[in-house]
């Protein structure tokens, strides 16, 4: 995996994600701090921190996002086509304990 | 599409999953604090339509939540008043017919500075003592309390309430007493008083409001109306008019009038400030002049549904025609040729009701000059789909519906109770735009389905009281689009037709009296039609429409005694009552 096309997330408590751009650009958060004109020192190091996000639910953002590229766009398809699809493989789980958090961490990275 | 899979709806959907998933976030106290709250009012309404909340749970948004919207809710009583008195950031609460709320409940929202807008309308419970509580919300912009228990004296008291900007004072007894008393409120811009006690004395109070721009006083005793300078919305239907508006210069552009007397018809309209006016609705009046409409240049819905209308009249409709997109002449005296004038002034036409004139055939080749048609209403009409010449014989002449091809754009086409058969239908059959169809006669057989299967958009198809057969049904090949099918009243098909139809296309809504579905809803959106007509006048019309068929016309009830077609299938009982009556008819 090349330097350039990873991007490092780094939670509140300091622990550090390495996840491919292109998954991380499933936020439209990062994905303006990425692409955006000018020096943002996220573009330059390819780190971004979010000191507000703590490990376990930037953990379980990340896998939203690779989640997100695998499926999403085959659910949408589908829901499209109105076929159903109750397959529990296909669905991303979340804990009921973790959706508050999650959904404000969600809300703010425009996922 | 996209909405259904981003991570907040994901969050929305579990946190709402069941009481189970609620409890386990419940007590996160310090999350629930900093939520931002269109997510607090998103995730508050969802439980709403879950069924999942109740009064304590709803001390948890007390920090993060702004709009409330639990109307018509039955079980919101005071307990649930009593939480939301505690909520410090609650713009918007919505609690419109909870009958359950009286006015000690309002005793908890005392004083709620956030609250800026509260709609109580049709608590029958709320009364002048819930007034006194409502009048500590100092910043009240918008107050519904139409339909309550509030008295004359109740209403007066709201002038304290200086912030108001709308207020909803529907069906209360409100007098030209306590609308004096309201001349304080300079802010308000919307005012209704529908069914009041207002008279012209206190019509003549509304120049106090300077900003008022939306006005109904429907079903008062108002007859003139004073110069109200912001005017903008008006609404005063089944009253009796004298003068309104007078040499005004108010920038009026939605006037309705149905159901109105005119004491001056000559002058009432004609001095209308008409420069911005893009809606009017006259239906039901008793007007028999239409000069006004000349004044009208930037007209785009029209509504003359039952006015005194005929031919003659139909030139000032064509004068003003450039713009209109919607017109109704249901139940007006205008025929073919009145239809002709307008052909050709109604560019961008694009709704056309016709219902209950006595138009005929030579209708429909005007109707095909008017290029922006997606909806045409001819129910109930002498519509039969031949175009009738001199000599010939009915089976020769040509099809009238053909020149409806012309339409590009149209989307639904109502025929209900017309006397057009199987025959005539076919032209339908190469429509490209055609998604909703309404037909309703006794003399529509299967071959009607068999033409109607081509139509490649087709999304509802309401044949109703046709004598479709099992076998007309079973070989009928629905469009692919087709989702709503209503065959209410095909006495001949039988359950198991119905039900073997529905289990190879469960795509597709079928409503019958066998239809296994939920019991059919007369009144539901797809129910036909733009001309919403009176019972009365479609009973009138029906009894019409069945002593004027030609003799060659059978029924084919006709080949059974009653008691025959009785014993063919068992039917219910409200249905086989219809059936007789029909039969008494024919014998």
């Amino acid at each position: 995996m090349k330097k350039e096309d990873t991007v490092k997330l780094i939670s509140a408590e300091g622990f550090e994600f390495v996840v491919d751009k292109e998954a991380a650009m499933v936020s439209q958060t990062i994905h303006n701090m990425l692409t955006s004109p000018g020096s943002f020192a996220e573009r330059q190091h390819g780190e971004v921190t979010f000191p507000e996000i703590s490990t376990t639910i930037l953990e379980k953002i990340c896998q939203y996002f690779y989640w997100h590229l695998q499926f999403a766009s085959v659910l949408i398809y589908m829901s499209f086509l109105t076929l159903c699809c109750s397959g529990k493989e296909t669905e991303f789980p979340i804990e009921p304990e973790l959706t508050l958090e999650l959904m404000m961490a969600a809300n703010y990275l425009h996922t | 599409m996209k909405a259904n899979f981003d991570l907040v709806s994901l969050c929305m959907e579990a946190a709402c999953e069941s009481r189970d998933s609620v409890d386990k976030w419940r007590r996160q106290k310090r999350s629930l604090e900093r939520l931002p709250s269109p997510l607090a009012d998103d995730l508050l309404r969802r439980l709403h339509t879950r069924r999942l909340l109740y009064p304590s749970l709803l001390e948890i948004f007390k920090h993060s939540a702004e709009e409330i919207d639990v109307r018509g809710e039955n079980s919101v009583d005071a307990e649930w008043m009593a939480y939301l008195g505690a909520f410090r950031h609650l713009r918007s609460l919505n609690v419109a017919d909870c009958h359950r709320i009286n006015s000690s409940a309002l005793w908890a929202i005392t004083g709620m500075n956030s609250l800026q807008e509260l709609d109580l309308s049709r608590c029958v419970k709320v009364n002048d003592a819930g007034i006194k509580h409502i009048l500590s919300i100092e910043n009240l912009e918008k107050l519904h309390i139409a339909e309550t228990g509030v008295t004359a004296e109740g209403v007066k008291l709201l002038a304290s309430l200086k912030s108001l900007s709308v207020l909803d004072l529907g069906g209360l007894p409100v007098n030209d007493m306590s609308l004096n008393s309201l001349q304080v409120l300079k802010k308000l811009q919307y005012l209704d008083l529908w069914g009041s006690k207002i008279s012209n004395e206190g019509s003549a109070i509304l120049s106090m409001f300077p900003k008022l721009s939306h006005l109904n006083l429907a079903w008062t005793s108002v007859t003139r109306l004073p110069n109200l300078l912001s005017l903008e919305w008006l609404n005063m239907s089944n009253c009796t008019i004298d003068s309104i508006l007078k040499d005004s210069k108010a920038p009026l552009a939605k006037l309705v009038l149905s159901g109105a007397t005119f004491l001056n018809e000559a002058d009432a309209l004609l001095d209308l400030n008409a420069n911005f006016l893009s809606f009017v609705d006259v239906s039901y009046s008793c007007l028999c002049s239409f000069y006004f409409l000349s004044k009208m240049k930037v007209i785009e819905h029209l509504n003359l549904n039952s006015c005194m209308m005929g031919d003659d009249s139909v030139e000032m409709v064509a004068c003003i025609g450039r713009n209109l997109k919607s017109l109704n002449l249901s139940g007006t005296r205008v025929s073919s040729a009145g239809v002709g004038i307008l052909a050709g002034h109604v560019p961008k036409l694009e709704i056309l009701s016709l219902s209950q004139t006595p138009i005929d055939d030579a209708a429909i080749s005007y109707i095909s000059l008017m290029p922006s048609l997606k909806f045409v209403d001819l129910s109930n009409t002498n519509i039969k789909g031949f175009i009738h010449q001199e000599g010939t014989q009915q089976e020769a002449s040509p099809l009238s519906l053909t020149a409806l091809q012309n339409l590009t754009q149209l989307e639904r086409l109502n025929l209900e109770q017309t006397q057009v058969r199987d025959e005539a239908l076919y032209p339908l059959s190469t429509f490209q735009e055609l998604r909703y169809i309404y037909l309703k006669s006794t003399s529509l057989a299967d071959i009607s389905l068999y033409y109607l299967s081509s139509i490649p958009k087709l999304i509802s198809l309401n044949i109703c009281d046709a004598v479709l057969t099992n076998y007309g049904l079973d070989t009928f090949k629905p469009p692919a689009t087709l989702r709503m099918m209503d065959l209410t009243g095909c006495w001949l098909l039988t359950k198991d037709a119905i039900s073997s139809f529905c289990r190879i296309h469960p795509q597709i809504e079928v409503r019958h009296e066998f239809s296994t579905k939920a019991p059919i809803d007369q009144s539901g959106p797809n129910r036909s039609s733009l001309s919403r007509l009176t019972t009365r006048s479609v009973q009138g019309t029906k009894n019409k429409g069945i002593t004027s068929l030609s003799p060659s016309f059978i029924d084919q009830r006709l080949k059974y005694t009653r008691d025959a077609l009785l014993a063919l299938q068992p039917m219910p009982s409200h249905l086989a009552s219809d059936h007789e009556k029909d039969n008494a008819v024919f014998e």
